[in-house]
């Protein structure tokens, strides 16, 4: 970034000669320094899941939870600064209900993320607020079927198949492409974003961290949940065993060069 | 710390996707004496320094009550805290009100985490500068949360803020998996124990400076001063002599 | 040409305003509405039950409305009263549980917490001069303990181990206190359906605004369950012998 310290991006409201708002992309990169989280919409249903990288062992497990649900059908996946998503969420939240309040139908997914995008939005606009540090994963099950968006700090919103944000979201979304969305279900989504997570984690930069796996589909009757215990269980030993097959793969290539 | 373009207000982002002002608070927190909390499946546990500005003075107080079921411990602007104990206070009230029970603990510290937030979006605010220990007893049980100026809230086995805070929180790594099943006394000497890490050379805890809360199941919100302290102080010791017999 | 005159039925005309300096009134009457609730505890829980009748004046304009519901899984709640401002309630009813859901954080609004909210929405309506025009019975097993609580427009709370509203506070009730009370924790539930079916039978034979298509619902630690609309066995040859009241 050649324009730092020109002057030019140090408030949300001033343009760079060359039309960039830099505080904006500065806002963008607190989204790139988080733990990754990853969305994946199959026919049945879509799959939240978040790396959630710990600062501490002293931290409570599945506390301080970075997957949060909004109007009980909504989920949201962050990545990015955390007590900017918490804001985020309550607004997702009292959106989804003013919708219900007016319309007596639950929101659809393309206009939760629009009027989210519109909220986002609006904090590029002033030089009294900075832009919000989070890009949020959206995941619902609406008349159309099942839904994702990413609404990004710009207010830019676009829908998903699979998307990825955060530190390893380069090595995630190689990974998503792999995929094959058309064959795939709910259970085996859920098991593939576990993977996924571990495969982006990296271990020299973080050694703690907690995965977090939400879905939203019909065997949660819609709604959006953490997934059950046991499927969580299997997914975790179905990435660990991914990984280790993985490791294995790059000792045999290695012993072959050797040879 | 040197001065640079980015750090003059909360709603400027840095190149880097930091925002000074907010690390700048934080040093806030490390700046007042330490607290340190601990948890155990039935108990949940607060000390603290207290400190006093000269000899004349009395010591700042440190362990805030909310409510039956719930209390605070400060570091950094003591006068923050009171704006935020005060709102907490308020909403623990609200919720005995409209619902007839105490307010989640975790529910409290999301409250002033969110409160928290805004003030590290605008401009011409200032971050909180105080950070908190919460600890309460719920439906689900004893918890123990910290609250920064960032308004990021999390929850803990066993944690420590505020000056020389490192080395109670090294103590507490080392042994927090077996406090789950102390009793409240034994939980109180292990909080102490890493309280005393963090005193100055040639410091030590006494009735003056300790303060002591304590809250948990059929035990309400409890906070010792003074001479109360006295029988944890000796507990401490006695622990202490009986480590060094065994040496 | 004269014009139209409409009439109303006698329950919606409105007072008369004699002057131009009358107070501001809202709701000063209810348009459609429920009749009787009748509810009492038993050895595993609550039974309760209501018509499905919604009446506009005298007229039974409405023969399938439900006023019985389930507020999460173990609170059940009962209405007399105005069917519209009934709608509205289960309107924020259904927010308050949308906003616990989403908080995911273990904690549960028991019955108590429930009762104690509509008893405050209720009184602030009335403290509003703009009551909501209904009367509720709340019931549930909240921590193994039946609860079984009433709250009416005014805001006027009590809990008992009987209670029926409106026609039925007249007509059930004395039934209920000579068959269920001091033996809630003896009768079973096939009994306490042979007692509810009683009470709504007699209420059907004597109350005006009563419907023969009613829905019963018992609360129990396992849970709420409702029933379908059934319709009751009935017996009409004692009409014969009543002589007078202008027959």
């Amino acid at each position: 970034m050649t324009s730092i310290g020109t002057g030019y991006d140090l408030s949300v409201s001033t343009y760079s000669p060359d039309g960039r708002v830099f505080q904006v992309e500065y806002a963008q990169k607190a989204v790139d320094n988080s733990g990754t989280a990853i969305g994946l919409r199959v026919k049945g249903g879509v799959v939240l899941a978040v790396e959630k990288i710990k600062h501490s062992r002293l931290l409570v497990p599945h506390s301080n939870r970075r997957i949060m649900t909004a109007g009980k059908y909504i989920g949201v996946a962050s990545a990015g600064w955390m007590s900017d998503t918490r804001h985020l969420v309550k607004r997702v939240r009292d959106e989804a209900r003013s919708y219900n309040d007016v319309y007596k139908t639950k929101i659809p997914a393309s206009i939760i993320a629009e009027r989210l995008g519109m909220y986002v939005q609006a904090y590029t606009l002033y030089s009294s607020v900075r832009p919000f540090g989070v890009s949020t994963l959206l995941a619902c099950m609406d008349r159309n079927g099942p839904q994702l968006y990413m609404v990004e700090p710009s207010g830019q919103y676009v829908g998903y198949r699979g998307c990825a944000v955060g530190k390893g979201k380069q090595v995630a979304k190689t990974e998503i492409e792999k995929l094959n969305f058309d064959n795939m279900s709910v259970r085996e989504a859920v098991k593939e974003a576990a993977r996924i997570i571990y495969t982006a984690h990296d271990d020299t930069k973080d050694k703690l961290f907690e995965l977090e796996l939400s879905w939203v589909c019909e065997e949660s009757n819609g709604l959006h949940e953490h997934v059950p215990q046991d499927l969580y269980d299997e997914a975790v030993q179905y990435a660990e065993r991914s990984l280790d097959e993985d490791e294995d793969e790059d000792n045999e290539m290695e012993d072959d060069e050797d040879l | 710390m040197f001065r640079n373009q980015y750090d003059n207000d909360a709603s400027t982002w840095s190149p880097q996707g930091r925002i000074f002002q907010v690390e700048y608070a934080s040093e806030a927190v490390k700046q007042g004496s330490a607290v340190v909390g601990v948890r155990s499946k039935d108990h949940v546990v607060l000390v603290a320094a207290k400190r006093s500005p000269n000899e004349l003075a009395s010591y700042q107080k440190k362990i805030i009550r909310i409510d039956d079921h719930m209390g605070i411990a400060v570091a950094g602007l003591t006068s923050d805290a009171r704006v935020l104990s005060n709102y907490l206070r308020t909403e623990a009230i609200r919720s005995k009100m409209v619902y007839g029970r105490s307010l989640p603990v975790g529910r409290a510290v999301s409250a002033i985490g969110d409160k928290a937030q805004t003030n590290t979006q605008e401009y011409g605010r200032r971050p909180y500068g105080v950070g908190l220990l919460v600890i309460g007893h719920d439906d689900t049980g004893p918890h123990l949360y910290e609250f920064n100026p960032s308004g990021i809230v999390s929850e803990y086995y066993a944690y420590s803020i505020g000056a020389r805070s490192q080395s109670a929180r090294t103590y507490l790594e080392r042994n927090f998996a077996n406090f789950e099943e102390l009793t409240l006394k034994e939980l109180i000497t292990q909080g102490l124990r890493a309280l005393r890490d963090t005193l100055q050379q040639g410091k030590q805890l006494d009735t003056l400076n300790t303060s002591i809360g304590f809250v948990g199941k059929d035990t309400k919100m409890t906070i010792l001063d003074g001479e109360a302290t006295q029988e944890y102080l000796d507990l401490l010791d006695e622990e202490e002599s009986a480590a060094m017999e065994t040496e | 040409m004269d014009p139209i005159e409409l009439r109303l039925p006698h329950t919606l005309q409105r007072p008369q305003a004699t002057s131009n300096h009358e107070p501001i009134t809202h709701s000063t009457e209810p348009i459609v509405t429920g009749t009787s609730v009748v509810a009492f505890k038993y050895k595993d829980g609550i039974m309760m039950a209501a018509d499905c009748l919604g009446s506009y004046g005298r007229m039974a304009m409405f023969r399938n409305e439900r006023r019985l519901m389930a507020v999460g899984k173990t609170t059940l709640l009962g209405m007399s009263g105005d069917i519209s401002d009934y709608q509205h309630m289960q309107h924020t009813l259904e927010n308050i549980m949308t906003q616990e859901y989403d908080m995911d954080d273990g904690q549960r609004l028991g019955t108590k917490s429930i009762y104690k909210c509509i008893s405050k929405i209720m009184y602030n309506r009335r403290s509003k001069m703009n009551p909501l025009w209904n009367s509720y019975v709340i019931a549930g097993v909240d921590s193994g303990e039946k609860v079984l609580g009433y709250v009416d427009l005014i805001g006027t709370t009590y809990e008992s181990p009987t209670i029926a509203t409106g026609y039925g506070s007249h007509m059930a009730q004395p039934i209920l206190r000579k068959v269920v009370e001091g033996r809630e924790d003896e009768i079973t539930e096939e009994e306490a359906v042979k007692i509810i079916e009683d009470c709504m039978r007699v209420l059907y034979y004597r109350d005006a605004r009563a419907f023969n298509k009613l829905t019963r619902a018992k609360v129990t630690a396992q849970g709420v369950e409702i029933t379908e609309p059934y319709s009751l066995e009935t017996n009409w040859d004692f009409a014969e012998s009543i002589v007078g009241y202008g027959a």
